[in-house]
């Protein structure tokens, strides 16, 4: 009598789990329209040919002194 | 953004290329100080100086050798440099640069190509061993810190010189701060204007230091000069020396893979093929 209670009381354990979970994922979808990440593919071409992620910004300022090959 | 604020500019040639260094509230002789600096530190990590750290560390033929704190940096640096670039980023191409006639300064022109005797180069944590101020470096092998070196000093440089400053070593910048007006440092970069605040840039680029078919930036692969199809790559990383592993790596890489390392690891780039 004891372990028909432990089998029964195991299943009903099991089932009520998956239909929790199959109930909180479908409560939880995706959203596809949340920002991609790492935010780096979220990067564009600027002016003059260069591609730039948001930890960059371009601008009209006349540079200081600029990165060259040497 | 606030109105700009005077900036203390000095300029001048060091390890065969020019430098800058802009600051906003040091004073000249504090640049002139970090100039100095890069003539004492540059002076260690040439190849061409046959008294150079590097130069004693070359001829060591297997044995260990002690090394400045400096030194020590740099060689770990390089070693880090060889792991983010998947290998392309590899010091150890000295007998390739040798055989195609880089022996000295360019300034004093190239030497006999002996373009045949250039190898793979070796993998560079096989052969280079850094531990507590010493380093051994496997016999036959030779080491070429180049850009790497200038990369790390510039960014060595603008942290020890203050908290508004940008040093520029030959291409490879550092920023630190918010710049002169409160916005960073505008930065010209790929033909456009960039405003840099603690990120470093860098350009790779097989157009200078060429003679005939040759040029300096060696593929390890083949230890060959490169022919990727890419002849310049300028990147913005977090420093200047990550900056010039990117540009190097993208440029050894070629249109097909820069663009995809970079979106991984730089923060701005720009290609020329």
């Amino acid at each position: 009598m004891r372990s028909l209670l432990l089998k029964f009381g195991a299943t009903v354990l099991t089932l009520s789990t998956t239909v929790a979970s199959a109930m909180y994922v479908t409560a939880h979808l995706k959203n596809p329209s949340a920002p991609l990440q790492p935010t780096v593919l979220a990067s564009q071409s600027g002016t003059a040919g260069v591609t730039v992620t948001p930890a960059v910004r371009q601008t009209d300022v006349q540079p200081v002194t600029s990165t060259y090959a040497s | 953004m606030r109105h700009s604020t005077a900036i203390e500019a000095h300029h001048f040639e060091a390890m065969g290329t020019s430098c800058s260094l802009f600051a906003v509230g040091l004073s000249r002789t504090r640049l002139l100080q970090g100039e100095f600096w890069v003539r004492v530190l540059g002076a260690r990590v040439t190849r061409f100086s046959d008294r150079s750290e590097l130069a004693q560390l070359n001829r060591s033929e297997g044995k260990w050798v002690d090394v400045s704190a400096e030194m020590e940096l740099l060689l770990r640096e390089a070693l880090r440099a060889h792991e983010l670039s998947i290998g392309l980023v590899n010091v150890a191409v000295l007998p390739s640069m040798i055989a195609i006639g880089y022996t000295r300064s360019l300034a004093e022109g190239p030497s006999k190509v002996t373009i045949e005797s250039a190898r793979p180069a070796p993998v560079l944590p096989e052969v280079l061993t850094v531990g507590h101020r010493r380093a051994r470096l496997a016999p036959g092998c030779g080491l070429d810190l180049g850009g790497l070196a200038k990369g790390w000093m510039a960014d060595r440089l603008a942290l020890q010189l203050g908290s508004n400053v940008l040093a520029n070593l030959g291409g490879d910048l550092r920023a630190c701060g918010e710049g002169p007006a409160g916005d960073g440092w505008p930065v010209g970069f790929g033909g456009s204007t960039v405003m840099l605040r603690d990120q470093g840039a860098a350009t790779s680029s097989v157009r200078r230091r060429r003679w005939g078919d040759l040029h300096h930036l060696i593929d390890p692969r083949t230890g060959l000069p490169s022919d990727s199809g890419l002849e310049e790559v300028s990147a913005v990383a977090a420093t200047a020396c990550d900056a010039e592993i990117v540009a190097k790596t993208a440029l050894l890489l070629g249109p097909g893979l820069a663009t995809a390392y970079c979106a991984a690891h730089a923060q701005a780039w720009w290609f020329s093929p």
